[in-house]
C-alpha cells in the first residue's frame, strides 16, 4: 500500500505511538524518507511528543489537600497537621515554662503537706490545708533557729581558739613550801577565764559553757 | 484488587483516613490536569477541590468493573473542566497565564543539570501558552495522552467517544500544538 500525504498526517500518532503493524510501519517510514512535506512535520511532532514527556508536573500548593478534606469530611486533624501542631510542645521555651510551673506546684503542694504518693481529697479541705501549712511553718522556723544557733556555736569556738595564746612548754614548777595550793573551784561555779589545755578539752568546755548560757 | 478500589470500599464504610489517602494519592495528578487545561493556578485549585467534592458525593456510584478509579476521577475532572471552559468563555483571556511560579518549581526538579532545567522550564512555559490556543477537544486529548500518560483506551473512557475519534483528536492536537509552537519560535529539542 502506498501512503498519501493525507494518510501520513492522519496516521502520524499511530506511527509515533507504535500502533502500526510491522508492514505498515515500514511503508510509513519509506514515505517519510521520500517526502519533503511530511518528513519535517513528522520530525516536529516527534520532538514535541518527546518534549512533552520530559516535562515535570506542576506541584499543587501544600494546603490544597487540607482544603479538600475540609470541604468533604469537615475540618479535622490529619496526621500531619496534628503532628505539626504538637511541634510547639517541643520548643525549649515551652518546655522550660512547663518545668517552672511544675516545680512551683510541687513546692506549693509539698508545703501544704500533700503527698503525691497518696493524694486524698481531704488534703484539699481548708482546715487541713491551714493545719498543714501552720505545722510546716513552725517546723521551718524551728529548723532555721537551730541552724543559726549551731552557726553561732561554731563561730564562737572559732573565735575563742583564735584568741587563745600559744601554750608555753615550760615545766610546771613544784609548789614551794609555805606556798598555798590554789583553791579548788566549786562544782557550781562557772569558769569564765580563758582555759588552758589540749584542743578537744577546750572545745568541750566551750560547748558546755555556751549551752549553759543559752539555757539561761 | 486495585488499591484505590479498596480505599473506596473503606470510604463507603465511613473510614475518614481512607478518604484522606485517596485524596493524597490523586490530588497532584488532578491539579496538574486542571492547571494544564486552564493555565491558571487559582482556578486549578478551585477546580481540584470541586472534583473531589463531586467524587465524595458520588463515591457510591463508582464501579470498579467499569474502569479504574483514576480513570473515573479523570473523567469527572474533564467534565468539570469543560463546564468551566464554557462558563468562562466570554471573560477568559488567553494571555492570563501565571507560569512564573511553575517555572521556579520545575527548576527545582532533582536529577537534572541547570541547563536542562532551564530548557525544560522554558518549554513548559511555552507549551502552556500554546495549549491555550488549541480548542478544548484537542487540548484535553493532548493533555491526557502526553502529559497525563493515559493510553488510548483510558482516554476513550474519559472522553466517552469512539476510539477513532480519540486517535484523530490526539493526532490533530499534536500537529496543531507543534504548529503553534513553531509560530511562537519554539522548537523542542
Amino acid at each position: 500500500m502506498a501512503w498519501t500525504c493525507e494518510q501520513i498526517e492522519e496516521g502520524l500518532s499511530d506511527y509515533l505511538d507504535d500502533l502500526l503493524g510491522p508492514a505498515e510501519r515500514v511503508e510509513f517510514a519509506a514515505h517519510l524518507d521520500s517526502c519533503a512535506r511530511c518528513a519535517p512535520m513528522a520530525a516536529q511532532v516527534s520532538r514535541l511528543v518527546a518534549g512533552l514527556h520530559r516535562l515535570e508536573p506542576v506541584e499543587p500548593p501544600p494546603q490544597l489537600v487540607t482544603a479538600i478534606l475540609d470541604r468533604t469530611i469537615g475540618p479535622k486533624l490529619s496526621k500531619k497537621s496534628l503532628f505539626g501542631r504538637m511541634e510547639i510542645l517541643w520548643q525549649p521555651r515551652f518546655v522550660l515554662g512547663l518545668a517552672t510551673v511544675a516545680a512551683t506546684l510541687a513546692i506549693v503542694f509539698h508545703s501544704m503537706g500533700a503527698r503525691a504518693s497518696r493524694p486524698t481529697l481531704a488534703n484539699l479541705s481548708p482546715a487541713s490545708v491551714y493545719r498543714s501549712a501552720d505545722r510546716h511553718a513552725h517546723l521551718a522556723y524551728a529548723r532555721s533557729v537551730k541552724f543559726v544557733n549551731d552557726l553561732r556555736l561554731v563561730y564562737e569556738i572559732q573565735s575563742r581558739l583564735q584568741t587563745q595564746p600559744p601554750p608555753e612548754p615550760a615545766p610546771e614548777p613544784a609548789n614551794a613550801p609555805g606556798q598555798q595550793a590554789p583553791a579548788k573551784k566549786s562544782s557550781g561555779q562557772v569558769n569564765h577565764a580563758i582555759p588552758h589545755g589540749p584542743l578537744p578539752v577546750l572545745c568541750a568546755e566551750a560547748v558546755v559553757n555556751l549551752q549553759q548560757r543559752w539555757v539561761r | 484488587m486495585d488499591p484505590d478500589a479498596q480505599l473506596v470500599q473503606l470510604c463507603l464504610r465511613g473510614d475518614g483516613l481512607a478518604w484522606e489517602d485517596l485524596v493524597r494519592r490523586h490530588t497532584r495528578r488532578i491539579y496538574y490536569l486542571c492547571y494544564r487545561f486552564t493555565g491558571n493556578r487559582h482556578e486549578s485549585e478551585d477546580l481540584t477541590q470541586d472534583v473531589f467534592l463531586r467524587i465524595y458525593r458520588t463515591l457510591v456510584n463508582y464501579r470498579a468493573a467499569q474502569g479504574t478509579f483514576a480513570t473515573w476521577i479523570t473523567s469527572v475532572a474533564r467534565n468539570l473542566l469543560i463546564d468551566h471552559y464554557r462558563r468562562t468563555r466570554r471573560d477568559r483571556q488567553t494571555s492570563s497565564l501565571d507560569d512564573d511560579e511553575s517555572r521556579v518549581q520545575e527548576q527545582e526538579a532533582p536529577g537534572r543539570k541547570p541547563d536542562q532545567l532551564a530548557q525544560v522550564s522554558e518549554l513548559s512555559h511555552q507549551v502552556q501558552r500554546a495549549l491555550q490556543r488549541l480548542s478544548p477537544e484537542l487540548r484535553e486529548a493532548v493533555i491526557l495522552r502526553d502529559l497525563q500518560g493515559l493510553d488510548y483506551r483510558e482516554i476513550q473512557q474519559v472522553l466517552a467517544v469512539p476510539e477513532g475519534t480519540v486517535k484523530s483528536r490526539i493526532n490533530r492536537g499534536r500537529i496543531e500544538l507543534g504548529r503553534v509552537l513553531e509560530q511562537m519560535g519554539i522548537r523542542p529539542e
